[in-house]
């Protein structure tokens, strides 16, 4: 029986409830563009053209990638095309906007000078590859836009940061506190002098080095991360938890190799791509564990594995980690059962008795 | 007693109200041409019909007899000559009816009432009367008052969690004496220690109601969906968690609705059987809602009529209510015993889009008053592994309250895979 059976009398049988809350999954995937909108002001404030370059590359490839596999998986070539109206139709009314997401997701990920066709094969990947071919929404065992940055990072080793200054570009080190990469200057650029940036500047992004246009301003994440906590589309501690511990353990792994410095420990959490990774990608729906406490424990090995990994490699390692928790998550949800409501473990139960 | 606050469920939603009956008191329904009133008016086995095609019977006559612990008594609920005894599709499937067409002489039969009963006199007069459960799940309330084990409390269900529902909270506006009474039946007949009664915030004069009487404890429920469920009921006025797969008395408690209370008095009182009870006619497409006294297996066609008709054609045509309600394709069906509401919604009212992917947003698991994973008993249910369903979702706990379905993004029918799942492993067994 189908969600809408109609009778000749136009009146609808279905299971219960009759009534349904207004959200819908393109109602949730909008609040997330919504939200990375500030990130995106952000990244075109620092990098300008470089930056709408990505955008538009990516979002729209990202769409039209979807696009053509529905086009194909549907049957729109079929029967001399005949039906290809109706397959576009359909589309339309089945767009949920999640590749949007991914898109964007992706281009703010991706260093400011990431050539088009870079930018335009990685989204390719990230949609056909990643989501599409596992079946399309829901079905993606990673995060597509994770996904898509690894594949670039290994096919172009984009893993130098980027700062426009006066419109110029300089590539340099990507600024992951305590370890700053030599880098060479790629197209023929100098490479910039590496202060140690400010907290202040590594809150609001200005004058640092980062791997990903839409990294760099903390502020624009954190408005971002407002809007989806009040949306309720993502639960408030996940994204803290993941950044705090994070920052914690990079601490303590500092302190084996001399004194323990707690004051390193804003440092930590704010450098690099921790903070968009935790707002915007281990939050995705998709692919994070469904029950609480497997949230729990996937945030937990997710912060203590960026930490530990930041420090033995030096590099940006974000969307890696993030891919092997995915994969990680079915396993999470597997053994991570939830006890109903109610439930006693039956040795304290007999205890109870006694 | 002065009401005091309920906990708070843990988990839960809260609809639209919508209670646009609320304000109008209950009205006697005139006695429908004919009634087919089924024989299954509860859990458990169909009654056995005592009656033959062609007798003649009075208002509250029995007309069938319980067959089993766990079936009722069932009553004719209009006097009249019995036409036919036949088998038609009901709201649950096929059911067997006793057809029977109005003579107009409104002749009633009753049992002697019964002054100052003994517990064993009252358990055998519900048991008589073929009282059951009127919230909705129609379980014989003469079980429920023989608990396997002691019990110190008797709640009260007059939650009325659904939205659109108002017959109980007029009962309880109206009959708070009789519902008092027959609380006192119940607590004597269950050998109770004390009386509580659970009533949501929305209904504030009902509660006010309830606190003159001093032996009556009055919770203030939340208003949340799904408070009047009998496991959250219980921890919310008591805070007592009944444990999976066991029995409210295991907690040493009874949960009883109000309408049955009211029934239960009915019954001691004035010998009166269960033959008709308060029904709520709302809707968007319904003309003037009510709530109306109706007997039990009138035709639906006559309530909407007594109702001043459909306002507009409806979307959708609900028995009970909007979240557990059953979808019925036209008007051709009877109500039971358990019939609490019935629903002309319209299409501003109902939502029927089409399900699409489950995104594992983890709402309808943040939202379930079990702590279930609806999403994976959907998601494997799906695959045709029912065996994972029930394990991974816990969907054998499930109360199929609709919360998850209500909440879902994705409009997934995971009531539907959490039934489908109930079904299969209850057939492995």
């Amino acid at each position: 029986m189908t969600q809408a059976e109609q009778t000749k009398s136009q009146v609808a049988v279905s299971v219960p409830p009759h009534v349904r809350g207004r959200r819908t999954t393109r109602g949730i995937m909008l609040d997330v563009v919504i939200a990375l909108v500030p990130s995106a002001v952000a990244a075109l404030v620092f990098f300008q053209l470089y930056a709408l370059m990505l955008l538009l590359v990516c979002v729209a490839s990202a769409v039209a990638a979807e696009f053509v596999c529905y086009f194909i998986s549907k049957g729109g070539f079929a029967h001399k095309c005949s039906r290809a109206g109706e397959v576009v139709k359909n589309w339309a009314r089945q767009f949920d906007c999640t590749s949007v997401v991914t898109g964007l997701i992706l281009a703010l990920i991706l260093p400011a000078y990431t050539k088009w066709y870079e930018a335009l094969l990685g989204a390719v990947f990230s949609i056909v590859l990643v989501k599409m071919l596992f079946g399309g929404t829901g079905k993606n065992l990673v995060n597509p836009a994770a996904a898509g940055r690894v594949f670039l990072f290994i096919s172009f080793s984009l893993s130098a940061g980027a700062l426009l200054t006066d419109g110029v570009l300089t590539t340099g080190a990507t600024y992951l506190s305590g370890t700053l990469l030599s880098s060479g200057s790629l197209s023929g650029s100098a490479s910039y002098a590496e202060p140690v940036p400010t907290l202040l500047q590594l809150f609001l992004g200005n004058g640092v080095a980062t791997a990903a246009i839409g990294e760099t301003c903390k502020l624009a994440i954190l408005v971002g991360y407002l809007y989806l906590v009040i949306r309720k589309v993502i639960k408030w501690w996940q994204p803290l938890l993941l950044i705090a511990l994070s920052g914690f353990v990079s601490v303590c792994l500092a302190a084996t190799g001399g004194t323990f410095d707690i004051t390193l420990f804003p440092d930590y959490c704010l450098s690099g791509g921790l903070v968009f990774g935790a707002v915007f990608m281990a939050t995705d729906y998709v692919t994070s564990p469904k029950g609480v406490w497997g949230q729990l424990v996937y945030n937990i090995a997710l912060a203590v594995l960026t930490a530990v990994l930041r420090y033995f490699t030096h590099i940006e390692v974000m969307s890696f980690i993030i891919l092997l928790m995915n994969l990680l998550t079915p396993l999470i949800d597997t053994y991570i059962v939830r006890k109903p409501f109610g439930y006693k473990r039956e040795r304290k139960a007999k205890e109870a008795v006694k | 007693m002065k009401a005091i606050k309920g906990k708070r469920l843990f988990a839960g939603i809260h609809p639209a109200g919508r209670k646009i009956s609320s304000g109008k008191p209950l009205e006697q329904l005139p006695p429908p041409e004919e009634v087919c009133i089924s024989l299954s008016q509860s859990l458990g086995r169909p009654a056995v019909p005592v009656v033959e095609k062609g007798a003649v019977v009075k208002r509250g006559e029995l007309i069938a007899r319980a067959d089993g612990a766990v079936s009722s008594n069932v009553f004719a609920s209009i006097a009249g000559e019995v036409t036919d005894i036949r088998t038609m599709q009901a709201q649950g499937g096929e059911e067997t009816f006793i057809v029977i067409k109005a003579s107009g002489s409104g002749e009633e039969f009753r049992y002697p009432p019964l002054s100052d009963p003994s517990p064993q006199e009252i358990i055998e007069r519900v048991k008589e009367c073929g009282i059951v459960g009127l919230g909705g799940a129609g379980f014989p309330t003469a079980v429920k008052l023989t608990p396997p084990c002691p019990v110190d409390t008797l709640i009260l269900n007059g939650a009325e969690c659904e939205p659109y529902l108002t017959c109980d909270h007029r009962l309880m506006l109206e009959f708070t004496d009789e519902i008092v009474r027959g609380a006192r039946y119940l607590k004597q007949a269950l050998d109770a220690k004390r009386i509580i009664i659970g009533i949501e915030d929305n209904k504030p004069d009902a509660i006010a109601a309830f606190e003159p009487y001093p032996d009556i404890a009055v919770v203030r429920l939340k208003k949340q969906y799904p408070m009047g469920g009998e496991k959250q009921l219980v921890y919310s006025a008591t805070g007592r968690k009944i444990r999976p797969g066991k029995l409210p008395a295991d907690a040493g408690v009874v949960v009883q609705n109000v309408a049955t209370s009211f029934a239960v008095t009915e019954a001691v009182e004035q010998g009166k059987p269960l033959y008709e009870r308060a029904v709520t006619i709302t809707g968007g497409a319904v003309n003037t809602p009510k709530n109306v006294w109706t007997p039990v297996g009138t035709p639906l066609q006559a309530l909407v009529d007594f109702c001043g008709g459909e306002k507009a054609a409806p979307s959708k045509i609900v028995q009970g209510g909007p979240m557990t309600g059953i979808a019925l394709p036209s008007y051709d069906f009877y109500t039971h015993k358990t019939t609490s509401g019935l629903l002309l919604m319209s299409a501003e009212e109902v939502s029927l889009s089409e399900p699409t992917p489950c995104i594992s947003c983890g709402k309808c698991a943040d939202a379930c008053p079990m702590k279930l994973m609806p999403m994976q008993t959907d998601f494997y249910a799906e695959a045709g592994d029912y065996e994972a369903a029930a394990k991974q979702g816990g969907a054998l706990n499930c109360i199929e309250c609709g919360v998850c379905a209500y909440v879902c993004p994705a409009r997934r029918p995971l009531i539907q895979s959490i039934r489908k799942t109930k079904q299969e492993m209850r057939k492995r067994k």
